[in-house]
């Protein structure tokens, strides 16, 4: 056991990295089966019920997708830092600073038609998660001050201001001096889609799918992945690392920000201190399940969603929350560790040489 | 893999039909679901809606059903609600603050479904109303142990967030301290969450190292009680009986949602349920004191409980209740000044002259003399 160490796989496994998901999944699937007979429920009407709750009906996957939205935005506000080897682990606070972003431009044109005030607020919340993102972005690239610091500490600066704000000055003069701001003008909510679900989700598709094709398809994106795995190669081709990394953190930062915005004009009716509701720390398990490849965290963020959906949705027929938290826990273990293998084999022995070790890392 | 992977799924779906065949639906009974924030098994605010649940169960037969750990006002509160009304519940109710718009959507577009939000303010004319409890009137009594309990005159109050509920939670217990030692000061530590047992025990340390050798709280833990036991003090407890968790126990404020329930689930049945905002106190069996015989002032306390019961006793109109900066606020149940609105600091809350009455308290604003911190 001592000996046993991970090394890259020469080609990924056959059938790929969907395959590899499933049957990790599957795994997990079983392992619940033992859980939840042991614990005296019957596993076939509540996996039944997890999927029904997930998918049965258009109103469960209008909240299957309604939850998907931060997660997917959030994963890929870390896989697109990821790709170029930064850490964003800074998504919650982006996501509260979109939100304060929004509300912001609420409270300054609250009369404003909505099909001004909602794009306008949307662009509020970009530019929240962006000026979040700014002062990691710029250290970082300027100073080489470690990103996972900057943005982890930022959360709770995130968290701090819109305690502030919503125990302070946007506190609800009607609210019975709860911590909570005014509901949003009706007018700036998003329109609805389907169900429960609203057009945030087309927003968030689009975002999704268009930066996960450029990071994977365009030049601009073929330049971050080689700035990414190496700097020296990098500049040798003379791609600007400081202005990527800016550009890239910052992005980021908007991302997030944006999920913090359609969270507060689609499913949260005002500015409270839980928003973000830790789908931004959620986007970093969305983002390695998509190996930080932007291209694969709308799958996985939907995939992610229905888990959380379905998974809580069990509850309504006795399982218990700590089950139903296990089980939610063993199928995202089971997918992340069979992604790993996808790529990653087991070998025992020493190390041939360090430049193997060296490369398996990379 | 293929043939065995077939095999697998068409037993599966095969399972899957008898187990949806097996499904009946019992027609148009009484069911009524809870939707809770965090775990139940937390011997606080949870677990006292669970106790209540089971209890509205069995003094009613109605069947219950609830679900923990949902998050507020998000897409999983949608989820959980939606398949109760799907399965048939008809009453139907969130235990959350953070719970009171999704609630409220949810009743204008179920009509036919009870709602009952407990601790928010919202209601409509029909189908929804609001429930909560005058958790001040036991407050009140606990204070009066605390006076009696210490030694050092210098009692902890380690509080969540500082909303109206708890400062009148803490001005009560406030008011109990000073009529059994009147040199006595309740100093209050925020903690900015309802329930982080490390912050909590934390900011209690906090308060025993300013001198406290008596500390009560009002989080969702028994932080505060590990923390005055293991420095030797004596602990008061909020939500539930907390001796068998805490060996420093004395005393607790606690929650009995039974009655409740019983009430809202019996007037669902029975067609006549009516929205309200409703506000319970001890006569109504929604909260309560253990008092404890080993207290040197449990003859008194008995009284006073006795007195509020019959509805003799109001915690805020007995004598003049002064702020923490001399002005005096009441006086025998009537508003000499009014306080600032915490949202507007020059609005006042209270006409002087007027009769105390809930909508002062329910906005209350101020701390009163013997009380130590600021409000936020």
């Amino acid at each position: 056991m001592r000996n046993l160490r991970l090394v890259r796989r020469e080609t990924p496994l056959a059938g790929g990295q969907f395959r590899a998901v499933l049957v990790g999944v599957v795994i997990a699937l079983l392992v619940g089966v033992i859980l939840l007979l042991a614990t005296g429920n019957n596993p076939v009407s509540t996996y039944l019920r997890m999927l029904d709750g997930a998918f049965g009906s258009p109103r469960a996957w209008s909240n299957t997708l309604t939850r998907a939205v931060p997660l997917g935005l959030a994963g890929l506000a870390v896989a697109v830092a990821g790709s170029m080897g930064l850490w964003n682990i800074g998504a919650e606070g982006q996501i509260i600073a979109g939100a304060i972003g929004a509300a912001w431009v609420a409270r300054l044109a609250p009369d404003l038609a909505g099909p001004l005030l909602i794009p306008l607020m949307l662009l509020g919340a970009v530019l929240g998660g962006a000026v979040l993102a700014l002062g990691p972005a710029l250290a970082r690239a300027r100073l080489g001050v470690s990103e996972i610091i900057t943005t982890l500490m930022l959360n709770e600066v995130a968290i701090r201001i819109v305690r502030y704000l919503v125990n302070g000055p946007w506190k609800d003069p009607e609210g019975n001096n709860f911590p909570i701001a005014p509901e949003i003008p009706d007018q700036a909510k998003l329109p609805g889609l389907f169900e429960r679900a609203n057009i945030g989700v087309l927003i968030a598709a689009v975002v999704v799918g268009l930066f996960g094709w450029l990071v994977s398809r365009s030049a601009w994106g073929y330049e971050l992945r080689i700035a990414g795995s190496s700097e020296r190669t990098a500049e040798y081709v003379g791609i600007s690392l400081r202005t990527k990394i800016l550009t890239v953190l910052v992005m980021s930062g908007m991302f997030a920000g944006l999920a913090g915005g359609i969270e507060l004009t689609g499913s949260a009716s005002r500015l409270v201190e839980g928003v973000a509701g830790g789908w931004g720390f959620a986007g970093i398990i969305v983002a390695a399940l998509a190996l930080m490849r932007p291209s694969g965290v709308a799958a996985v963020a939907v995939a992610f969603g229905a888990v959380q959906i379905g998974g809580l949705s069990i509850q309504t027929q006795g399982v218990p929350a700590a089950i139903a938290d296990i089980l939610q826990a063993l199928i995202l273990f089971g997918a992340l560790a069979a992604a790993v293998f996808g790529n990653y084999k087991l070998v025992r022995g020493e190390p041939a040489t360090t430049l193997d070790t060296a490369g398996g890392a990379a | 893999m293929s043939r065995a992977f077939k095999l697998a799924l068409a037993s599966l779906v095969a399972l899957a039909l008898f187990a949806t065949g097996c499904g009946g639906d019992d027609g148009d009974d009484t069911k009524a679901a809870f939707v809770m924030v965090a775990p139940i098994g937390d011997a606080g605010w949870n677990f006292m809606h669970n106790q209540g649940r089971l209890g509205a169960q069995e003094e009613t037969g109605v069947e219950t059903a609830f679900v923990e750990s949902i998050p507020e006002g998000g897409a999983e509160f949608d989820n959980a609600v939606q398949q109760f009304i799907d399965d048939g519940y008809n009453v139907i109710i969130t235990t959350s603050f953070g719970y009171m718009d999704a609630t409220e959507q949810f009743a204008n577009d179920n009509p036919d479904v009870i709602f009952e939000h407990v601790s928010g303010f919202k209601m409509n004319d029909t189908n929804f109303g609001n429930t909560f409890g005058r958790m001040y009137q036991p407050r009140y009594i606990a204070g009066m142990a605390a006076g009696a309990a210490t030694e050092s005159d210098r009692i902890g109050y380690v509080a969540a967030f500082p909303i109206p509920e708890v400062i009148r939670g803490i001005n009560a217990f406030a008011l109990g301290v000073a009529r059994t030692n009147p040199d006595a000061v309740v100093e209050v530590a925020w903690t900015s969450t309802w329930f982080d047992p490390g912050v909590e025990g934390n900011t209690a340390q906090a308060l025993i190292d300013a001198g406290a050798d008596v500390l009560t709280m009002h989080q969702d833990s028994t932080a505060t009680g590990q923390a005055i036991t293991d420095a030797g003090g004596t602990f008061i407890g909020y939500h539930s009986d907390m001796s068998e968790q805490v060996d420093g126990y004395l005393t607790a404020p606690v929650w009995d949602w039974t009655p409740r329930y019983s009430q809202i689930i019996e007037d669902a049945k029975n067609g006549t349920y009516t929205p309200e905002a409703w506000w319970g106190g001890m006569a109504d069996g929604v909260v309560d004191i253990d008092i404890p015989d080993s207290s040197p002032v449990a003859g008194e306390m008995k009284e006073v409980k006795q007195q509020i019961l019959d509805g003799e006793f109001d915690v805020f109109d007995q004598g003049s209740v002064v702020a923490q900066d001399g002005t005096v606020i009441f006086q025998d149940g009537v508003i000499v000044n009014g306080f600032p609105n915490a949202f507007a600091p020059d609005v006042m809350v209270g006409e002087p002259g007027a009769a105390i009455d809930d909508f002062i308290l329910l906005d209350m604003n101020f701390f009163v003399e013997n009380v130590e911190g600021s409000l936020g």
